[in-house]
């Protein structure tokens, strides 16, 4: 297995429950020591897709291969989870708990202490140790799962929904967290439908909707491909200009500037031009890139 | 294998420090205690004071046995047939108008001996309502002349006429006492007649035992003993098997620990693990009660009385065991199944009769088994999986069928069990993705095949 050949290769699966076909012929790589985006609306099929790469349920058809290996149950212990529904042992020791969680990845007693001790430390809540899960708030049960599905060192890591339920403070931390991960070469799988946090940290993406793949590729690609072209527009005297619709398409009041949205074919160098020799005083003129959210919404609220 | 026995563990250490199994575990001996000693003290608890009975004796003749009789308590034959002929100065000389007797041993009754002097029954009687009517005596009984003959007839006159149980036992006292004496009248050695009229004793053996005869006292209640026993492991811990089935799924950690475990070891380890706290506690149990036993025993054999312990032979102990455990395991796989079918333990428990019912079945089936142990519908019953550690241990018991059989009673069993277990993990893991809602057997049947 070479440096870059992909940590996770589906190749066309699919998954159905009796009529409902929840996967329709997915094929995805993720590459190793990235951060890779799992996006989609709710019930896109994200769910069922990653219960297929932790070995949960089997596809109905295509292949699934991890590290190069097809799926087995030992490569499990490679693996860590945390999905979007939240759960520990209502009245079990924090401490008891995560030994219980790791070692079913296989770990030794000895490692297991030593890494609940820096896990739990490293989320400020080493005071909690000798607590019952249900004396816990939320947030710092989210932070125990999370725990949970790293210590035991995976080299996959699968977080559904990581920032659902989380302060802005703990949401930098567990932010903080994913990409010292990830330095560390660490392979994630971020699954969300908020968009916003996904641009800030994938390196690659897969857009699903209704059970297929809509768009996949790096950040940029896709942002490149989405062939949108919007400027950030702040000046006076420019009405005139922003009228003509062989250059603008519509106009997007923005905070204390506006979002122009050029029509097809023209360039934010034609608009430019035409402002000035219009007259118009610019004091902020940016090209912007359209954000992912634009695009997702764009993307899912097409197919509806 | 390794990840089963994590599983294991976990169960095991939460189950025997919970609040629950320390609880039970102490209190389960108390209330055995409970049921078993206190109704019986009850019982025999007599609220009231003594009754006071007032005896008028015509015949001059029965007084002392009848008080001798009821003093003796309730063990009338030796109060009356080997008891002291009267004295029969006591009855003639007495002059006395009333003579008051000592508290029986019981304290049932106060006895006074009312002497007629003469008088007419009617005085008598109009004197002794009236001292019930001051509550100074609570009943009386006439023995009349004529009591002695055979149509003879004795009269109770009381305050309270419901206390059966009080009458009836008085009435035997007065039969025995008036049929001793009639014994004496006609010269009949009362000895005699007590050794003649004594019931024979039947000593049962089993037959066939190749010679060696095995004495099976006891036997039969071991089998319905451990049948019993199953029923109550099963209804205590039936519960807690559902709701540790179910705790995974209403705690939504069973997504993480699918991710780490497969279905089948998970729910393998989660039966072993609850079941060995089952096990610890009844083991706790049956020591404190061999403790107990031995130390009581010892007790009595050092004071003086020869104790003779149930014999069992061995084998049908370690039989007994083995059965056990079957049975256990059996409806223990039962529950399992159910708590991955449903998705709350309130919903279990309205869905866990059918088991219950199961299990009385089998505890039913152990009576036709005992009247034809060798029948083919006993040799067919005791190969079900549900009934046979019953009804199986009840033919061992009775009429030991041949080893194959024994064998593959257990076989079927044990293979019952793992087939149930795996049946019960596929359920659970395909049930887990379906939120909120019970699952319909033909769903789960569907859901058996599929994946």
């Amino acid at each position: 297995m070479s440096d870059n050949a992909p940590t996770l290769l589906l190749d066309r699966v699919t998954k159905r429950f009796d009529e409902f076909i929840a996967v329709n012929d997915l094929s995805l790589a993720v590459p190793p020591g990235k951060i890779f985006g799992l996006l989609g609306p709710n019930g896109a099929g994200k769910t069922t897709t990653i219960r297929m790469i932790v070995n949960i349920m089997a596809p109905d058809s295509g292949s699934i291969r991890l590290f190069g290996r097809s799926m087995n149950a030992a490569l499990q212990n490679r693996i860590g989870y945390l999905p979007e529904e939240r759960g520990l042992y209502k009245k079990m020791r924090i401490d008891k708990q995560l030994h219980f969680l790791g070692e079913l990845k296989g770990m030794g007693a000895g490692a297991a202490e030593k890494a609940i001790d820096y896990w739990l430390d490293r989320m400020k809540l080493a005071k909690w140790k000798g607590s019952m899960t249900d004396e816990l708030s939320k947030g710092m049960q989210q932070k125990i799962q999370f725990v949970a599905t790293v210590m035991h060192n995976p080299d996959l890591l699968i977080l559904d929904e990581l920032f659902s339920g989380l302060d802005p403070v703990n949401a930098e931390l567990m932010k903080e967290v994913v990409l010292e991960l990830k330095a560390a070469g660490r392979t994630i799988i971020f699954s969300t439908h908020m968009m916003e946090q996904a641009e800030e940290l994938c390196d690659d993406i897969c857009l699903i909707n209704r059970s297929r793949k809509v768009l996949e590729g790096s950040v940029r690609e896709v942002k490149k491909g989405f062939g949108r072209n919007a400027v950030a527009l702040r000046a006076d005297n420019a009405n005139g200009v922003l009228d003509d619709l062989r250059l603008v398409a519509k106009v997007k009041p923005c905070g204390d500037h506006v979002e122009v949205l050029l029509a097809e074919g023209a360039t934010a160098q034609d608009l430019l031009k035409h402002l000035v020799a219009g007259g118009a005083r610019v004091s902020k003129f940016e090209q912007v890139e359209p954000s992912l959210r634009d695009i997702f919404i764009a993307k899912v609220g097409e197919q509806q | 294998m390794r990840k089963m026995l994590v599983v294991i563990r976990r169960e095991y250490t939460q189950g025997v420090r919970s609040k629950t199994f320390v609880i039970s575990t102490v209190l389960g001996p108390i209330m055995m205690i409970v049921f078993t000693v206190v109704p019986g003290l009850l019982l025999s608890l007599n609220t009231g004071d003594a009754t006071r009975l007032a005896v008028v004796d015509q015949t001059g003749k029965l007084y002392e046995r009848v008080r001798d009789s009821i003093m003796r308590g309730d063990d009338v034959e030796s109060a009356v047939l080997g008891g002291q002929m009267p004295d029969p100065q006591a009855a003639g000389n007495a002059t006395a108008q009333s003579q008051p007797t000592p508290v029986s041993p019981d304290a049932r009754y106060t006895l006074e001996q009312v002497m007629t002097d003469g008088r007419s029954l009617e005085d008598i009687k109009r004197e002794l309502d009236e001292r019930v009517r001051n509550k100074e005596l609570d009943a009386y009984v006439m023995l009349p002349r004529n009591v002695l003959e055979p149509t003879g007839e004795a009269s109770y006159y009381g305050r309270n006429l419901g206390d059966v149980v009080s009458i009836s036992r008085l009435q035997n006292h007065l039969s025995r006492a008036v049929i001793s004496q009639r014994l004496i009248e006609a010269n009949i050695d009362q000895r005699r007649v007590d050794e003649l009229s004594r019931d024979i004793r039947v000593s049962t053996t089993k037959a066939g035992g190749g010679g060696r005869e095995e004495r099976q006292s006891g036997s039969f209640f071991l089998a319905l003993g451990v049948g019993l026993f199953i029923y109550v492991a099963v209804l205590m811990y039936g519960q807690v098997i559902l709701s540790a089935v179910v705790e995974e799924k209403t705690s939504r950690i069973v997504e993480v620990l699918f991710s780490s475990i497969g279905a089948f070891p998970l729910m393998a380890g989660k039966l072993i693990g609850v079941s060995l706290v089952a096990l610890t506690q009844y083991a706790l149990w049956a020591l404190l009660f061999a403790a107990f036993a031995l130390y009581g025993a010892g007790m009595l054999a050092a004071s003086g009385v020869d104790v003779a312990l149930p014999q069992i032979a061995p084998s049908l102990a370690i039989y007994a065991l083995l059965f056990f455990l079957l049975g256990f395991y059996i409806y223990a796989t039962l529950y399992a199944l159910l708590g991955s079918m449903v998705t709350s333990e309130k919903e279990g428990g309205q869905l866990s009769l059918p088991i219950v019912f199961l299990l009385m079945t089998g505890i039913y089936l152990a009576f036709p088994v005992i009247r034809s142990p060798g029948s083919s519908f006993s040799v067919w019953v005791s190969m079900i999986p549900f009934f046979s550690p019953i009804t199986m241990l009840v033919r061992i018991v009775t009429e030991t069928p041949p080893f194959w059989q024994i064998a593959l009673s257990l076989l079927i069993g044990v293979a019952t069990v793992i087939l149930l277990v795996w049946f019960a993990a596929r359920v659970y893991r395909i049930g887990m993705l379906m939120y909120g809602k019970r699952a319909s057997i033909p769903e789960v049947l569907r859901w058996v095949r599929q994946t």
